[in-house]
């Protein structure tokens, strides 16, 4: 079975090509066309830019995909539908029903988070060939708008067992590039400077560590950096890595204990971590180290599969088929389909 | 305008539940205020006043989430976040044309100080922070 994923939900245009057969996954083509050179003077997505970007790169991109077999032996069409910025979301969208409707291809509409979470199938080949062993999962779900702990039961089976009631950590560290004026995307640069920082320097708060429930919170902790910041006249480079480190130090410590926590209360048989924030060194190695005190298997996507991407999505749409879920449309239905901004993935139906 | 001074976080909630109490449906609400200010708080709280069940959580990265109500007159509320806009853009540019001016809608903005022509109806709402837990907020 062979699928074309389209994918342009924030600031990446992407295309990728997937066949799969049963437990494997053949990817054939992935191309992403990155925006991030575009909107990093502005310190942030420019939607009205970046929907302008996707109008002129969609096409392009997916007739150097499909090439001389145009869409010869494709079966199916897939499209993130949400989360994401409206904006950029309808235009890939537009696109696939268009496609699909002209061809005749029937489209399958994914949950751009639900891609993140197929983005370890892709990484992984032992998860894929034996799904079951390893669900229920615990899954991190971890990115510049998510903040989730969600249990995966099997697939397209999501429970939502926790998240952050403010602010998302991939927010927490934009927010906190900002204030120390480090640019944008944060992540990167402050998981990079903290790696040469002293961590114990400054003790930010751990919000709702020791709360019963597996809910998040960020927002407190981007606001006693502020404070933090307001106190120092001067700011050196060691004081900036020392900063980073010590949020950095508070972030994976919450994260990480609740996730374990989770993980032994639900009785999972494996962890994963998805979304843009699972490309971070220090959480991943965190993570491995704690899942592996409690002998639980522990994923993570390979580094190219961390950002947005429509390899995920087309593996996401695959397992989505497979398993006969109603996000499949066909014939006219395509044009039903509309842009869900804030879709959760615990609710993973259109 | 109206000036008003909140000790702590659960008067901030107060007033916004408050604030929750006299709208219409079809409201405009643009908040401004720094980073750590309170404005989500308040938003959240009015939120929840309104009728919205699940967790409002920050919209920062989609810039818009749409929430359903149970309210007697607004039937959807929508969170909008402007903080990572670079300020040339109006409503219209981030896709929320579809609910603005809607008797059943209300819509609240944060950080509405980057967004270029706001609507003149809109009420505005500044937080002001005095000290870590005392704030004072002007409703326009």
């Amino acid at each position: 079975m062979k699928v074309l994923a389209i994918e342009s939900s924030c600031d990446e245009t992407a295309i990728a090509l997937l066949e799969g057969k049963g437990n494997s996954l053949k990817l054939g083509k992935n191309v992403v066309y990155s925006q991030i050179d575009i909107h990093k003077k502005y310190g942030g997505v420019v939607p009205e830019l970046a929907a302008r970007k996707h109008v002129d790169t969609i096409i392009p991109l997916i007739d150097d995909t499909l090439a001389k077999n145009k869409l010869k032996g494709i079966d199916y069409v897939a499209v993130t539908s949400g989360p994401g910025l409206v904006t950029s979301l309808i235009l890939g969208m537009a696109t696939a029903k268009t496609l699909a409707f002209i061809n005749n291809l029937p489209l399958v509409a994914v949950n751009h988070m639900e891609g993140h979470v197929y983005s370890n199938w892709l990484s992984n080949t032992g998860l894929a060939k034996n799904s079951n062993k390893y669900f229920p999962a615990l899954i991190l779900v971890v990115s510049g708008g998510h903040t989730e702990l969600v249990l995966m039961k099997g697939h397209g089976e999501y429970t939502l067992i926790g998240q952050t009631l403010d602010d998302a950590v991939g927010e927490a560290y934009d927010k906190v590039a900002k204030l120390l004026d480090l640019g944008y995307p944060g992540g990167p640069i402050v998981s990079k400077l903290a790696e040469k920082g002293d961590g114990s320097l400054h003790i930010f708060p751990r919000p709702m560590i020791d709360k019963a429930n597996y809910n998040f919170s960020f927002s407190g902790l981007k606001t006693a950096v502020l404070y933090t910041l307001e106190k120092k006249k001067q700011l050196s480079k060691k004081d900036i890595s020392d900063i980073c480190a010590s949020f950095q130090e508070a972030v994976i410590e919450v994260l990480v204990k609740k996730t374990i926590k989770a993980a032994l209360k639900y009785n999972v048989k494996s962890i994963m971590i998805a979304g843009g924030v699972s490309a971070n060194i220090e959480l991943k190695k965190t993570l491995s180290r704690e899942s592996k005190k409690i002998n639980l298997s522990f994923f993570y996507p390979k580094l190219e599969y961390t950002g947005d991407n429509a390899a995920m999505i087309a593996v996401a749409a695959y397992y989505n088929i497979l398993n006969k879920k109603d996000n499949v449309l066909q014939g006219n239905k395509v044009f039903d389909l509309e842009p869900h901004s804030n879709w959760q993935l615990s609710k993973n139906k259109i | 305008m109206k000036e008003y001074y909140t000790n702590n976080q659960k008067e901030t909630e107060g007033l916004a539940t408050q604030l929750a109490q006299d709208l219409k449906g079809g409201e405009l609400l643009a908040f401004s205020g720094n980073l750590g200010a309170g404005k989500t708080v308040f938003v959240q709280a009015l939120a929840k006043a309104l009728g919205v069940k699940e967790n409002v959580t920050s919209p920062t990265f989609v810039l818009m989430k749409v929430y359903d109500l149970k309210h007697n007159k607004a039937d959807k509320f929508v969170h909008v976040d402007c903080y990572r806009l670079s300020g040339q853009e109006d409503l219209f540019d981030i896709g929320l044309g579809d609910y603005l001016n809607h008797d059943n809608i209300i819509v609240a903005v944060e950080w509405a100080d980057k967004i270029i022509n706001l609507p003149k109806t809109a009420i505005k709402i500044n937080i002001d922070l005095i000290t870590e837990d005392k704030r004072k907020i002007t409703i326009n």
